[in-house]
């Protein structure tokens, strides 16, 4: 099985280990974007370090708009498994990934069994755009406003609940504000794939404002649960989440500035290496930066200077991810083991090809 | 290969040796003289006091919390200066790597986390295991969980309750048990508010202190080395002596570690009614030879502070400095991050001035523990200057001059003239903590201890002895020269590996997927899952 291409032509994977070495080397300033399990992030920082490169997600938007919420501002949060087991009204906000689509579709189909609650009662804030049938034929009740946006439905709601007066009421907010009322645990299932950073914070003043006197939290369902993997592996490596950058030789968190597609569409890059196994491709037009592509692939790919094929965690070979359904990092075992290589594996293989004094951390 | 370390002072309290001497090393063990007499290289210690590399039991080093610390907070660490590319990632502030380098240059050889929710195990050892250099160890957290709340309420043998200690223990990878305000955060989930020893957990009607007896014996029958470490209920509420003060009466002559007990040692004396009760703590410790404590000694400056106790954490959200926090509803204990500056005002100055009352008060260096509660009272970077406060009391008495004297009038620190030695240094870093831990091979000199050695060059400023290691072994090779990083290695995590019935695993599986819909894989793990050489090293249980 060929695993490795320089341009369009199949060479020794050492061969194209050390071509992409020497690009990366060479390169004044390489980007990452990476979608790939926890040691294949590890393995991506350590190389990241040694060649100065800032790295981004291969879907950044979401997952800087949810570790924004908590680098800016902190809030209260929950574990899925409690929510199973204790969430007696279920709040959705706006539209869920539909990666998260079962664990909804459990929780319909669950009652809660801790804390003396025994039903659940489902709203949905804003528009829910494609998730409707999620609750298996269950309709919540539907909290909006002609205008406004989900922030301003939030933004409403909040000030509704505060006995505030408001220029456009929530639609069911009665109904509402009694589930509230006889609630035990409250649980608002929120993503930064459809609610941006507004939403996201005027959510937690509301979740702060019901806590004062009974509880209530928020789940985080993430945009991309390979996203939120790498922010925490890069959070224990650095300091910092992604969109970070080791491009003055010690790591930096700039949101803006490493936001790897505005570095590539400004030209301000000459390198962009991209690791996925999930089947994401780097989009057309990278300002002229070459491209080293890490993918689960048998040929190459497409302008690549590049292409190393790799296996995905959890299909082809045993990996680490974190996991919605846990809310923490979960061991996931091959599922149909190949021999393609794990992403960390070629990473190292790289990194082990470019001259450095320290040995690596990973 | 064989190193020798040629003319220090040995302090080796566990083997009677204290003065000039030599120490042997034949690759990652110290050994007797050999009888040759030629090693293949030998380091002068002429003038250095020479050590076993410390142990810390009590430090937030890796896991959930901690990592969400970082990431709620990262204007607190900007990044240092670029450094020599010796050290990869130690130059990234606050990062796991950081973290390794910062204890090997103070001669800490091993480091406990004392908070690993069993849920996030994996997690919590895959960082751990990207902290260099040291070796690592980490407490689970039990008693805010449904499944031992369930159990105590059904009036659940104790033997069933053993397996599932043992299997938590044995299936997290953690080297003891560690109970954080019982009950407290299953209770803060039904909007309970603020909860002592003797309160109830609603829904279950088991009380904070039967969970602690409960756990406490569990611990002790399944033969673990470290005693239950226990946060208590009210946590640093003034009076929460009191409730400090019924737990160690509860120890009932069973093993029982208290866990920072300088956040408990408040009266509520003076017009404030908030002012130190250390010493009437560190006399109830002194008379109860079955506990031992850890201080939690409060700095002044910029800290964050990171704990389980989900409840107290949530009522002190209003003091986060800088105004962020974030509350954590687990599955379990969960947790809370806030912010916190400690000023050197009246309340600031009670807590410094209680963590040293019981440093000094306290009289068996055997049973009392050196901490900060890292970085809950301060970051375990003050520990050189905290060490120079318990050596020398000139120091002591020049930091005081500058604090609140009206606080002061509340405490008995400026009384007491005691300064601790270098034997009892060592006893309380070194030696206590191995056998408190169960760690037969570390804390002494001894042949056939793991070769974790700690040498350091004698001068008066205590801080900068103590701070900056002349040399540091780990397992024998050299890590430290001078203060700085001379060699990467990785250290491992030590573990128990208790045996439970097999009828529990069953009862897991079964509990796991009726209650979350998911199999029992989902929260456990192979070693391999760390992805390094031998990530683990197991300690045996008593016999």
């Amino acid at each position: 099985m060929a695993v490795a291409w320089i341009s369009n032509r199949e060479v020794p994977l050492e061969r194209a280990a050390e071509h992409a070495a020497a690009l990366l080397h060479s390169s004044r300033c390489p980007v990452f974007s990476l979608d790939t399990d926890i040691h294949g992030t590890r393995a991506a920082i350590a190389l990241a370090e040694r060649v100065g490169a800032s790295y981004d997600h291969v879907d950044g938007a979401a997952l800087a708009r949810e570790t924004a919420l908590i680098t800016d501002r902190g809030g209260m949060f929950v574990s899925p498994g409690e929510v199973r087991r204790r969430a007696d009204v279920v709040a959705i906000v706006g539209e869920l990934p539909e990666a998260h689509h079962r664990f909804v579709a459990d929780l319909a189909g669950t009652v809660p069994d801790l804390g003396g609650a025994n039903r659940r009662e489902f709203f949905l804030i804003g528009d829910g755009g494609r998730q409707a049938p999620l609750l298996g034929g269950r309709k919540p009740t539907r909290l909006s406003c002609a205008e406004g946006g989900l922030g301003g439905v939030l933004a409403a709601l909040r000030a509704q609940c505060a006995g505030r007066q408001v220029s456009a009421q929530v639609s069911n907010f009665a109904q509402f504000k009694d589930a509230l009322t006889s609630a035990r645990f409250p649980v608002f299932l929120f993503s930064g794939f459809s609610a941006d950073g507004l939403a996201l914070e005027m959510l937690q003043g509301l979740l702060a404002d019901l806590n004062k006197t009974s509880r209530a939290s928020g789940l985080l369902l993430p945009a991309r649960e390979s996203g939120w993997g790498s922010a925490l592996a890069s959070t224990w490596m650095t300091g910092f989440p992604l969109r970070a950058g080791f491009t003055r030789g010690f790591p930096e968190y700039d949101p803006w500035r490493f936001e790897a597609g505005r570095q590539l569409a400004e030209g301000e890059t000459d390198l962009h290496l991209w690791i996925s196994a999930n089947g994401n491709v780097p989009a057309a037009g990278n300002g002229g930066a070459r491209l080293i592509v890490l993918a689960k692939t048998t040929q190459p790919f497409a302008g690549a200077d590049v292409t190393l094929a790799i296996g995905q965690a959890g299909v082809d070979h045993d990996g680490v991810a974190y996991s919605s359904r846990t809310g923490s990092l979960a061991f996931v075992a091959a599922t149909a083991a190949s021999q393609r290589p794990s992403a960390a594996s070629i990473l190292r293989l790289i990194a082990g090809r470019i001259p450095a004094e320290a040995a690596l951390p990973c | 290969m064989l190193t020798h370390i040629k003319g220090g002072e040995i302090v080796d309290p566990v083997n009677g040796r204290v003065g000039k001497g030599d120490l042997w090393i034949r690759d990652e063990e110290i050994v007797e003289t050999p009888q040759s007499g030629r090693a293949d290289r030998t380091f002068d210690a002429s003038g250095c006091v020479v050590m076993a590399g410390a142990i810390d039991i009590h430090s937030h080093i890796g896991g959930g919390n901690v990592n969400t610390a970082r990431l709620l907070l990262p204007e607190e660490h900007a990044a240092h200066l670029p450094r020599p590319a010796a050290t990869p990632l130690s130059n990234a502030g606050w990062s796991t790597f950081e973290t390794g380098c910062l204890y090997a240059r103070m001669g800490f050889t091993t480091v406990v986390e004392p908070a690993m929710s069993p849920g996030a195990a994996l997690h919590t050892h895959l960082e751990l295991a990207d902290v260099p250099i040291i070796d690592k160890a980490t407490l689970a957290i039990l008693g805010n969980d449904d499944f031992l709340l369930s159990m105590i309420r059904d009036d659940a043998s104790p033997r069933m309750i053993e397996d599932y200690v043992a299997w938590t223990v044995a299936s997290t990878r953690a080297l003891g048990v560690k109970v954080i305000n019982a009950g407290a955060a299953a209770a803060f989930k039904e909007n309970v508010r603020t909860f002592s020893l003797d309160d109830v957990v609603p829904s279950y009607g088991v009380s904070s202190r039967k969970i602690v007896k409960t756990l406490q014996a569990a611990v002790d029958k399944l033969g673990i080395p470290h005693p239950l470490h226990v946060h208590c209920n009210n946590l640093g509420a003034p009076g929460s002596a009191d409730t400090a003060a019924a737990t160690i009466a509860a120890a009932e002559g069973l093993p029982l570690h208290l866990a920072h007990l300088q956040f408990y040692g408040y009266g509520t004396e003076g017009k404030r009614k908030f002012s130190s009760a250390a010493a009437r703590l560190a006399e109830l410790v002194n008379a109860t030879p079955e506990v031992t404590i850890d201080i939690g000694q409060v700095m002044f400056g910029q800290t964050v502070t990171i704990s389980s106790d989900v409840m107290r954490q949530f009522s002190a959200r209003g003091t986060a400095h800088p105004k962020k926090f974030v509350i954590h509803d687990g599955d379990a204990n969960g947790g809370g991050i806030v912010p916190y500056r400690y000023r050197p005002d009246y309340y600031g100055t009670i807590q410094w001035a209680a963590g040293l009352e019981l440093f000094l008060l306290i009289t068996d260096p055997w049973r009392v523990f050196f901490t900060t509660d890292h970085p809950n009272g301060a970051p375990f970077t003050v520990y050189p200057k905290l060490f120079e406060l318990l050596m020398n009391r000139e120091a002591r008495g020049e930091m005081a001059s500058s604090l609140s004297k009206s606080a002061l009038a509340h405490s008995t620190l400026t009384s007491i003239d005691r300064e601790y030695t270098f034997e009892e240094i060592a006893i309380m870093t070194r030696a206590a903590p191995a056998k408190l831990l169960g760690l037969a091979d570390r804390g002494h000199l001894g042949p056939g201890a793991v070769a974790d050695i700690a040498v350091y060059r004698k001068c008066k400023d205590i801080a900068n002895m103590l701070g900056r290691a002349a040399l540091v072994f780990k397992n024998g090779d050299l890590v430290v020269k001078d203060g700085e990083i001379t060699h990467y290695r990785w250290g491992r995590a030590l573990r128990l590996n208790p045996q439970p019935d097999a009828a529990i695993v069953r009862r897991m599986r079964d509990y796991h997927e009726e209650r979350y819909g998911l199999s029992l894989d989902w929260f456990t793990f192979p070693d391999s899952a760390i992805l390094r050489d031998e990530p683990f090293r197991e300690v045996p249980c008593r016999a």
